[in-house]
């Protein structure tokens, strides 16, 4: 048992599903069902590949950082395939192929491996973001997406040309090694930041998302909100902790490029009127707060707080991205009144709604208590005082839109859901509500949950 | 203004780079990094498990990698994970182009603007046979000459090409191609998996690597660069296929 199993396993049904369309959504299924018992077996640690020890060759990294976000992922493709596994069969095989990238991305301890997948998830993405029938602004994340993935690589290069090696441990040690100033690592770390910002949805790299999460289906828009969303700020994390040494003038620019992410997502949102805009503005937001925690060094919280992200997108986009399917509209005042009839999904769409706004009893709460108590702790003033006000004008955006959805207008909106959708939504509803209340696993983590620099202590 | 403003962007983006590689001491000039103080020094030696002394052509024999040809040591077997990565994403690019351009139901060549005479057809059909047979033999000589699987399997492609632009009225069998590409995916991975049984790591090789030369040499390598070959081939004719056809009303 070894945990490059969860990359081939995926890859090697993909290869295999293309041959039966009856039988692909079923794989589509059962696969993240057996990378999830998988994941339980096998070992953590440092995994080789080829027989050749690291630095040599390549090797996959899985410890409780990439444990979680694997579980994330995993889990959530399968509910999501679960949900459109009939609407959308001819995706089975991209979403296998999209799910053995993105857990590639979250294992891979080589950085040039780690592009590799950033492009294999990178194209599975603009096939989904396809399914919208929006050619044009998919072509436009095409575009950027490919020049971000450029700037990647390009920085890579850079570095490469420095320190000669890809193993991101041995880049580690031998970049702490050289004794430079910070400055002569600029450019390339600038230059992979940017590359991955643009998946991560940070501010000025992020205009493909309105087109592609403004029109996004019951597939496209839970996949990018919470799995891509979720495996890309994952990934981004990993590098920020250990790699990144953002300091002096570079860390000016990162914190204000992030600061301003979160005032402008929450701006936009807040005069939005059209529910998928609300919501895509929303995560612009969040993972800008995702992105900064890191930044700031508070991996865990950072990471429970992009899972938790996770949960709520994903309840909050299927749902509105269902209405607008069966209304033909996601103006807000076109959906008025949806949830009269659907009372389950209505309180789970609310539960997910007021977690991220960090209601108290609720997963968001006891998260954003968390962080801003540690941002407190390290006199980051400016930070509070960004995220409280971005706090206030979501809570005013997401109870508009609650009220807008629960009172009945004048025309009766039908939407109905389906038992197997309600049945989910609730479920993850719920999840929120729990780690709302009992924080019993949170309390048994901290920092070292990413061992990338105990690995490097024990050399 | 938005054209000026991406101007004013990448001059600057521009300057920034030859600002900060300037005068760092960390960035070597051109041709001025010593090989020996890089991981890749060791790739060149075959010497990653330990100091296998100097490689020499025809004569080493149970070298840990026996290919001759350097670029394939590393792209199939010290980094063989990326290269099934690269497979994935020629992959994904052809099931994006089944599903944007595939049309169910009855297909039709896209006409060409000029009649194709008999002089035409015959002389690209006994060509097709010299392009494939090339293909093949950059494919089975991967390891030993510069070339392999990618190239190889484009040259397979070329030549199925060659008959759809020699002939208006040809059409392969994609379904064909669909198998051989699912089937050669499926047993690269395959390869890798039985890499973890029969030897301890995933995609590690399993066969004797014979002597650095030969053409039955190298264990595991050949046949990846085969499968690799075959799956390439097969991918970029199917996306020809699918550029060449249209979906037909009649």
């Amino acid at each position: 048992m070894s945990a490059v199993l969860l990359i081939a396993i995926p890859l090697l049904v993909a290869f295999v599903s293309i041959l039966s369309k009856k039988l692909a959504p079923w794989l589509l299924l059962a696969t993240p069902i057996a990378n999830l018992v998988l994941l339980f077996l096998v070992p953590t640690g440092i995994v080789v590949i080829g027989g050749f020890q690291p630095p040599f060759g390549i090797s996959l990294l899985l410890d409780t950082y990439s444990f979680i976000a694997l579980f994330a992922v995993n889990a959530l493709v399968f509910v999501i395939g679960l949900l459109n596994v009939k609407e959308y069969h001819q995706f089975s095989s991209i979403l296998l192929v999209a799910l053995a990238g993105l857990n590639g991305l979250i294992l891979t301890n080589d950085l040039f491996n780690l592009f590799v997948f950033l492009e294999i998830a990178g194209i599975a993405a603009y096939l989904i973001a396809a399914s919208n029938k929006k050619p044009a602004s998919v072509f436009h994340y095409l575009v950027l997406g490919a020049v971000g993935s450029s700037f990647y690589l390009f920085g890579l290069i850079i570095l490469y040309a420095m320190f000669g090696t890809l193993n991101m441990v041995d880049m580690i040690e031998k970049i702490n090694a050289a004794t430079v100033s910070a400055s002569a690592l600029i450019l390339p770390f600038f230059l992979m930041f940017v590359g991955l910002g643009v998946e991560a949805k940070l501010l000025p790299f992020n205009s493909w998302v309105k087109g592609v999460l403004g029109s996004s289906n019951t597939m496209s828009g839970p996949m990018f909100a919470s799995v891509y969303a979720v495996t890309v700020s994952f990934v981004f994390g990993r590098l920020l902790n250990n790699l990144f040494a953002f300091q002096g003038n570079l860390l000016v620019v990162v914190v204000a490029i992030l600061l301003l992410g979160i005032a402008l997502g929450e701006a936009m949102a807040f005069s939005s009127k059209k529910a998928r805009e609300i919501l895509l503005y929303s995560s612009i937001a969040q993972a800008s707060v995702v992105i900064l925690l890191f930044v700031n060094g508070l991996v865990l919280w950072g990471a429970l707080l992009a899972v938790a992200n996770a949960v709520s997108k994903f309840v909050l986009f299927y749902v509105v991205t269902k209405a607008q399917k069966e209304v033909g509209c996601d103006d807000l005042d076109s959906l008025q009144g949806m949830f009269q009839g659907n009372y389950v999904v209505g309180v789970a769409f609310s539960v997910a709604a007021l977690s991220v706004i960090g209601i108290p009893l609720f997963a968001g709460f006891v998260l954003k208590l968390g962080y801003l108590t540690e941002l407190a702790a390290n006199a980051n003033w400016l930070a509070i005082a960004v995220i409280l006000v971005a706090s206030l004008v979501e809570g005013i955006y997401y109870v508009r839109m609650l009220v807008k959805l629960w009172y009945p207008g004048e025309k009766e909106v039908k939407v109905s859901f389906g038992n197997v959708a309600t049945v989910v939504i609730a479920l993850a509803a719920a999840l929120l509500l729990v780690f709302g209340v009992y924080r019993g696993p949170i309390d048994n983590l901290d920092n070292t949950i990413d061992s990338v620099s105990e690995v490097i202590d024990l050399g | 203004m938005k054209k000026l403003f991406a101007f004013v962007l990448t001059i600057g983006l521009g300057v920034l780079m030859i600002f900060s590689l300037r005068a760092n001491t960390l960035f070597p000039e051109f041709g001025d990094v010593s090989i020996a103080d890089r991981i890749s020094a060791l790739f060149l030696d075959k010497s990653v498990n330990g100091d296998n002394g100097d490689v020499v052509f025809g004569q080493t024999t149970d070298a840990e990698d026996g290919a001759a040809n350097l670029v394939t040591s590393i792209v199939v077997d010290y980094r063989s994970f990326d290269t099934l990565g690269e497979v994935t994403v020629l992959f994904i690019s052809s099931l994006g182009v089944a599903l944007l351009l595939g049309v169910a139901g009855k297909q039709k060549r896209l006409a060409l603007n000029f009649k194709p005479n008999f002089m035409l057809r015959v002389g690209s059909r006994a060509l097709f046979g010299i392009i494939l047979m090339t293909g093949v033999y950059v494919i089975l000589h991967g390891h030993l000459t510069p070339g392999g699987g990618f190239p190889g399997g484009a040259m397979i492609a070329s030549s199925i090409l060659l008959l759809y632009l020699a002939d208006d009225e040809f059409r392969t069998k994609v379904k064909g191609f669909k198998v051989l590409e699912s089937v050669a995916g499926s047993l690269y991975v395959i390869v890798g998996l039985l890499g973890l049984v029969l030897a301890t790591y995933f995609l590690q090789n399993f066969l004797p690597t014979g002597t650095v030369g030969d053409l039955f040499s190298a264990g595991v390598l050949p046949i990846v660069y085969v499968l690799i070959g075959l799956k390439v081939g097969s991918e970029i004719s199917g996306i020809i296929d699918h550029f060449l056809t249209e979906g037909d009303l009649a």
